[in-house]
């Protein structure tokens, strides 16, 4: 009997030893932790969450559970659960600009977290602008969002097209300063009977269009003379949408979407980049993702001919509150950080919030978020000083030209002076949707560019009368960066 | 003698509370909100507007473009799947040769979730990698726009409606068909009725009842589209496909605008209602001639 109980007490000892051992290896420990996260449908961003959720699981011995959404659902999934304030989310990724809508239902993060090397890693334009509002942090990037320029370097290349662009337009062929050369670029590549066509942009209602859209109008409407003036005038918050600068971007718009393959209106951001990548086009814009895919030779059938550039910009811009056109002595880049990378944050309903948190610091430090920006498909592109200094790291993608290209354009875009930001205001579902109701009826030619973009005007003007003038105004200008109005 | 019993409420109260509960308390409910400018996105206090709601509806052109695809889909698709389904049921009852496996191979549509037949038929109708611009450039046809043109995305939609739920019709049509007497037919050959004759002396008025219930469910249950036009279209290109339970999913889980999507589905019910009552009036004769 005394041996038997000896043996037990031996065993017990054992295994506990065993398991003090293991959890020493979780720092912190979050044995029997499970944390539910909110993502897009995989594998965009939700490959990110998951490679981060395999890191700290390792690291903390919790599990982390990525439930996904089509895009299309995201927004309602998040907000239905915020708004009930449940606990189905321990974290939420989302769009930036629906920040303002979800800020009342976020913890703030914790201060020890916005102090620090990996910190300061994070660009300005993140840490600073986007990731801020009110003056407080309620969400961390997890990705950096700037529309850039991606070409075909075998045909910007090759002697027989240079001298044959050359006679056409006059001028060398070369990626694109204006968006006049864009187009005509575009048209010079358009050769449906050797299956190449121009360019190719979203232009589907749900697919990430307006974006596209607002990438075109931010080289003519958003001036450096009067800043933050895109979208609204910050001083009476009336709607700038149909102003002439926007006008010429939806011309321009417009023109692209019949220089793209066939039944170009269909495509969202994944048929432009299956486009890209299968060597259909000869020129396109959009995320990062378009880069590193196509530079990705498991995917992509232009692997090494990879170009990257900023946007192209004007050197004339609209301004409004002259409502003139001002006159620059050279072209001013157009850069726009359309979406503004996806954000995670920690709903205060949520029961695991310090756990939460401490996912948010491993799935984004540079040696995880670096991974997810080489790895093609898991929508992650740069947001760390670190992830574009670091040449290193993208030899792994990229040739030295394309690599030197590639974060040339998306470091030069977030820096540039006249980097346009993108719209976040509460209610921004509201207003976007009628931008893609009416860009809709303006790309199948039901209307016209001047039409669709008064009737965005004046939806956008009443819905900010509705949801109040002032209230609207000073939540615009804190997402321009402008100090509030007195 | 027992109608006196109080035990009769501990019979009727439970129920009468689950009715109220799951029924009419979310219907008053909604009733209340439509009389509400009430956002949850941007948080906005409820506000009484009275008929506001109804009014801005009324004056929209987008409410009266969604009723309009919605009635144009509910129509064409029922009035599409009724021909069809009733020539099909014709044929089956014919006791064609292979009629049971034609049965069971023919109602397999029905049994699929609209959400997956909707999944299919996009892939089928992508303008670029869809099986169906391949096989139409096969001939030298140009790629259509199936699904970026809003004519031809509305035809889509019926086409996949007609395909998924003409097998209703036929099952229920099957059905009636079947409980015919074959005496009257006996009697209509030995005076010679030719076959259209007999159709449209016999078969087509003796169905009239059961015709005219199919129609009214499926009429009902085309009004309420929703899945198949979500996935397929969106609702685009523009709002050209937009159904009415599409513009109030669009209104009150993309807006979180409750007191306007309360109105609008109030005006949805209307509407539905209208149809229906004007329906049964108009086949009202038809019917009672039957009797």
């Amino acid at each position: 009997m005394l041996r038997r109980t000896f043996l037990m007490l031996t065993t017990s000892l054992a295994i506990a030893g065993a398991a003090s051992q293991a959890n020493a290896a979780c720092s912190p420990d979050y044995t029997g932790v499970t944390l539910t996260v909110a993502s897009q449908t995989g594998p965009y961003i939700a490959s990110a969450l998951k490679l981060g959720a395999d890191e700290w699981a390792k690291k903390t011995c919790g599990k982390v559970n990525v439930v996904e959404f089509p895009w299309s659902e995201l927004y309602p999934k998040i907000a239905t659960s915020l708004t009930a304030s449940d606990a189905t989310f321990d974290l939420v990724s989302f769009a930036p600009a629906w920040l303002p809508d979800f800020v009342p239902y976020l913890s703030e993060m914790p201060k020890e977290m916005q102090s620090g090397k990996d910190w300061d890693d994070i660009e300005p334009a993140y840490r600073e602008r986007l990731m801020v509002w009110e003056g407080k942090i309620y969400s961390q990037s997890m990705d950096g969002d700037v529309h850039t320029y991606t070409y075909r370097t075998d045909l910007f290349s090759d002697p027989k097209e240079k001298d044959a662009f050359k006679a056409k337009y006059g001028y060398d062929l070369a990626p694109p300063k204006t968006w006049k050369q864009y187009l005509d670029i575009a048209e010079f590549f358009q050769r449906p009977d050797k299956g190449l066509w121009g360019t190719a942009e979203a232009f589907r209602r749900g697919g990430q269009q307006f974006w596209f859209f607002f990438s075109h109008a931010a080289a003519y409407a958003n001036n450096p003379n009067y800043p933050g003036a895109m979208f609204f005038d910050p001083e009476t918050m009336d709607a700038q949408i149909n102003n002439p600068g926007w006008v010429k971007g939806l011309e321009e718009y417009i023109r692209a979407s019949k220089l793209g393959p066939p039944n170009a209106l269909n495509f969202s951001f994944g048929e432009v980049n299956a486009a890209v990548a299968g060597g259909q086009v000869a020129e396109s814009i959009g995320w990062g993702d378009t880069g590193v895919i196509a530079a990705d030779p498991k995917q992509s059938k232009i692997s090494g001919k990879v170009g990257s550039a900023m946007l192209p910009g004007s050197d004339e811009i609209w301004n409004a509150k002259t409502k003139k056109w001002d006159k620059f002595s050279s072209v001013i880049p157009g850069p726009f950080m359309a979406f503004g990378g996806w954000q995670i944050a920690v709903p205060k309903a949520g029961k695991n919030q310090k756990a939460a948190w401490d996912f948010v610091k491993t799935l984004t430090s540079p040696d995880v978020s670096g991974q997810a920006a080489i790895t093609g498909g898991s929508g992650v592109n740069p947001y760390r000083k670190s992830h574009t200094a670091n040449l290193q790291l993208w030899s792994k993608i990229f040739s030295p030209e394309e690599a030197k290209e590639y974060l040339g354009a998306q470091s030069d875009s977030i820096n540039a002076k006249n980097v346009a930001l993108d719209m976040r205001l509460p209610g921004y579902f509201s207003y976007t949707e009628v931008v893609e109701i009416e860009l809709g009826k303006a790309l199948a030619g039901q209307t016209t560019p001047q039409a669709a973009l008064d009737a965005m005007a004046k939806e956008w003007n009443r819905l900010t009368d509705e949801f109040g003038r002032a209230k609207q105004l000073a939540a615009y200008r804190a997402a321009m960066g402008l100090p509030p109005k007195n | 003698m027992m109608r006196n019993d109080p035990i009769k409420h501990v019979f009727i109260w439970p129920a009468v509370l689950v009715v109220l509960a799951i029924s009419i308390f979310p219907l008053i409910y909604s009733l209340t909100t439509s009389f509400l400018s009430y956002r949850l996105i941007p948080p906005i206090p409820p506000r009484v507007v009275w008929l506001g709601n109804y009014a801005t509806l009324l004056q929209e052109p987008r409410f009266w473009s969604a009723l309009f695809t919605t009635t144009l889909i509910a129509f064409i698709a029922v009035g599409l799947q009724y021909a069809i389904g009733f020539g099909v049921a014709l044929a089956l009852n014919a006791r064609v040769p292979g009629e049971r496996l034609f049965r069971v191979a023919l109602l397999l549509p029905m049994l699929l979730a609209p959400v997956a037949v909707a999944l299919v038929a996009r892939m089928i109708f992508n303008p670029t990698m869809g099986p169906l611009n391949q096989f139409l450039a096969k001939f030298g046809l140009a790629n259509l726009p199936f699904l970026t043109n809003g004519h031809w995305a509305l035809a889509c939609i019926i086409a996949v409606e007609v395909w998924q739920w003409t097998p209703f019709i036929i099952l229920m049509m099957l059905a009636g068909l079947q409980t015919l007497p074959e005496d009257v037919y006996e009697a209509a050959e030995l005076e010679n009725a030719s076959a259209w004759q007999q159709f449209w002396g016999i078969t087509f008025p003796m169905m009239l009842p059961i015709s005219a219930a199919v129609v009214f469910i499926r009429l009902i249950e085309s009004y309420k589209i929703m899945d198949t036009v979500f996935v397929m279209t969106g609702g685009g290109p523009g709002v050209d496909t937009e159904t009415l339970t599409l513009f109030a999913y669009q209104e009150g889980f993309k807006k979180f605008n409750l007191g306007y999507t309360s109105a609008l589905s109030f005006l949805f019910l209307i509407a539905i209602t209208i149809i229906g009552v004007t329906y049964l009036a108009l086949l009202r004769p038809h019917l009672e001639k039957r009797r």
